[in-house]
């Protein structure tokens, strides 16, 4: 009897040690993800966004840019002779649930280095807690509300829109406006954000009144009634911050109410998504990160490339994807290490000393990036840049 | 005035997308969550036609309601009929086709997803909407079109119901489908029928919207259909002229709220207005009283 509780005791010991390894092993942090193992010949990046769905755009576009710029590093021999990139493309599918479950996923998956997040803000706020529990370098693009860049482990590609929405108020500034209207998504995070805080304190600080402010909601699809209101109002300038199918009825509605002045809205708006409004959409004026009038160097070579490989022109979200990944390359480079956890560090010295990349210069704040963005106008289907 | 002008613009927005889907669960018993997708699809198949060739506006029209009959006769052919035969009991059918509705939404809203990749997208057509401005009232031609088709159609089908001996053979499908095939109904085809005219109004809505909208988005159905959802039950199921009513009911009550700038309310407050109607007349405003014999 004392034999068989002893090797009870034995067994249930056995099965205990055994269970705490197989935590560590599987938990965040494994021993192995400690930095120091050089960098692999097969480095694995999941890229856990939407594919399909209501924002499929920015997942789609992301992993575009990020193709070719897997091509760019590995023709280039950036990481090493014969270092490869293997890009796993995990769907989110425009729900919050889903966002988890694929990240818990590819989180769980030892193979994988490094992640490029989920581009909606809900999805990777649900999910960036998660990344820094469990220890896995998560470069996230688009995504820019509240929440999402918390802990040494998220990193954040895409500037917020509101560091570079300043340029807007500026530019009506310059062009006299004194009084605008706010017509706004109360129920997308981004515009609630800048909608509610951001254009408001930017435009006291210009001596620019606002005299109207309406919020709407994700739902919302006719905007006559708003449409009047500012009509009737008739500020010097329109500030519309909707996403794309509503700004194309906004547009509509706004030019049948007979309201003429100047509409400025967001990048929402790039990527061809205004082109359904057709000539109500002349003259539109918005901020983008990225845009292929962009005359610098570095972005002009990223539309070329982009040009030669897909035939077509790239749009914000390839930019971004072209940059996350990039950003990624130059983090195992710093760092001379593939794993977790020296991604993780290369990040946050590149994050230290910027890059260039399709979107011009990155700097960063933290571990959150910052570009100038250029101003752009949109007139008979093309962006040029905003005088 | 201005404002009832857009209550009657919004409503007749609403109106033409649930009448279909009110026509086929008021009388046959289907509550079809395909309707949304149907409507989607059709004014994307219009958009399709139309990025080839510039169609005027009757044409892209036509095309758009022959997409949604022929998507609602196929969903009705070789989803829910099979539903209806092989399940053992209404309730059970009920609940197969509504699942199977969702189902088959899905399919035309991932082509759609992935053709556009969720952009929105209208028509390339030779009309061009005008603004008539009638004493400081200010009306697009297309706004007049969608009110005037909303009204029209609304009250045309609640006519028609009522009063001819198809509507008659529809109303007795709803009230008890048995003895109606016992009467010589022929359930199947008028099932059939329904479904292919409810898809019809669909791909009406689809087109009209599109114009009025200028464009739509994949996921446009989706959110009208939780506003059709409410307008029919708002109205009492099985009354056309409930759901007449009710589309400018919910119209009225969003307009409301956004003229007092309360914007981010509207779904909360007309929700929340037609829960109030419903705790007072469970039946919805001309919906019949249901009897339950023990």
């Amino acid at each position: 009897m004392g034999g068989a509780a002893r090797k009870r005791r034995t067994l249930l010991a056995g099965l205990a040690v055994s269970a705490v390894l197989a935590t560590v092993a599987c938990g965040g942090g494994a021993a192995g993800d400690s930095g120091g193992g050089g960098i692999e010949k097969t480095i694995k990046i999941a890229q856990v966004q939407d594919q399909t769905g209501p924002i499929a755009y920015a997942g789609l576009g992301a992993s575009e840019g990020a193709e070719l710029a897997i091509e760019e590093i590995e023709k280039q021999g950036f990481l090493g002779d014969g270092v490869k990139i293997e890009l796993q493309k995990l769907d989110t599918a425009g729900e919050i649930e889903r966002a988890s479950s694929e990240m818990n996923k590819a989180m769980g998956d030892r193979d994988v280095d490094a992640i490029i997040g989920p581009a909606a803000t809900q999805q990777a706020a649900t999910v960036a807690p998660l990344v820094g529990r469990q220890k896995v370098p998560t470069v996230f693009t688009q995504a820019g509300g509240e929440g999402v860049v918390i802990n040494d482990y998220t990193f954040r590609v895409t500037p917020p829109m509101e560091s570079y929405y300043e340029q807007v108020l500026e530019y009506l500034k310059d062009k006299g406006a004194k009084t605008i209207s706010v017509l706004y998504n109360a129920t997308f995070p981004t515009f609630s954000l800048l909608g509610e805080k951001g254009v408001p304190k930017m435009a006291k600080e210009r001596g620019i009144d606002i005299v109207q402010s309406l919020p709407v909601q994700m739902t919302t699809q006719d905007f006559a009634g708003q449409s009047q209101q500012i009509a009737k109002k008739n500020p010097d300038a329109l500030v519309m911050l909707l996403i794309a199918p509503q700004s194309v009825t906004a547009l509509r509605q706004l030019k049948e109410a007979g309201y003429d002045n100047q509409i400025v809205a967001t990048s929402v708006q790039a990527a061809g998504n205004i082109e359904a409004a057709g000539a109500n959409a002349n003259g539109l004026v918005y901020p983008v990160p990225f845009s292929t009038a962009m005359d610098g160097e570095s972005s002009q070579a990223f539309t070329k490339a982009f040009r030669a490989k897909f035939d077509k022109d790239p749009d914000p979200y390839a930019a971004d994807g072209y940059d996350a990944m990039w950003f990624i390359a130059r983090a195992i480079k710093a760092s001379g290490d593939s794993s977790r956890e020296g991604i993780r560090k290369g990040l946050a010295q590149v994050a230290k000393e910027g890059f260039t990349g399709a979107m011009g210069g990155l700097t960063f704040e933290g571990n959150d990036a910052r570009v100038d963005g250029a101003l752009v106008q949109w007139q008979d289907g093309k962006e040029t840049l905003a005088q | 005035m201005q404002d009832l002008l857009n209550v009657a613009s919004l409503g007749s927005i609403y109106l033409l997308f649930a009448l279909g889907m009110a026509l086929v669960w008021g009388t046959i018993g289907i509550l079809n969550f395909a309707h949304g997708a149907t409507f989607m699809f059709s004014a994307f198949v219009g958009h399709l036609v139309t990025s080839e060739t510039e169609l005027p506006f009757l044409a892209v029209v036509l095309v758009a309601v022959l997409v949604g009959a022929a998507i609602a006769a196929l969903t009705q052919l070789l989803a829910f009929q099979p539903i209806l035969k092989r399940s053992k009991n209404q309730h059970a059918a009920e609940m197969r086709i509504l699942i199977g509705g969702i189902g088959v939404a899905a399919i035309p809203l991932a082509i759609a997803q992935h053709q556009t990749r969720s952009s929105p997208f209208g028509f390339r057509s030779s009309y061009e909407a005008e603004v008539l401005e009638i004493f400081g009232l200010r009306l697009s031609t297309t706004s007049a079109v969608v009110i005037v088709a909303g009204l029209a159609i609304g009250i045309g089908l609640t006519v028609w119901v009522r009063r001819s001996r198809r509507g008659l053979a529809l109303r007795a499908i709803g009230v008890d489908a048995e003895t109606a095939a016992g009467m010589g109904v022929n359930r199947t085809l008028l099932a059939f029928g329904t479904m292919a005219t409810a898809g019809a109004l669909a791909g009406l809505a689809g087109a009209l919207l599109t114009f009025q909208l200028g464009a739509i988005a994949p996921e446009t159905g989706d959110q009208l259909l939780i506003k059709a959802f409410a307008i029919i039950v708002l109205g009492g199921l099985g009354s056309m002229a409930g759901t007449v009513i009710g589309a400018y009911v919910l119209a009225g009550a969003e307009t409301l709220v956004l003229n007092l700038n309360y914007g981010t309310w509207v779904d909360a407050v007309s929700f929340g207005l037609i829960f109030l109607i419903l705790l007072a007349r469970p039946q919805g405003l001309l919906g019949r009283k249901e009897v339950r014999r023990t």
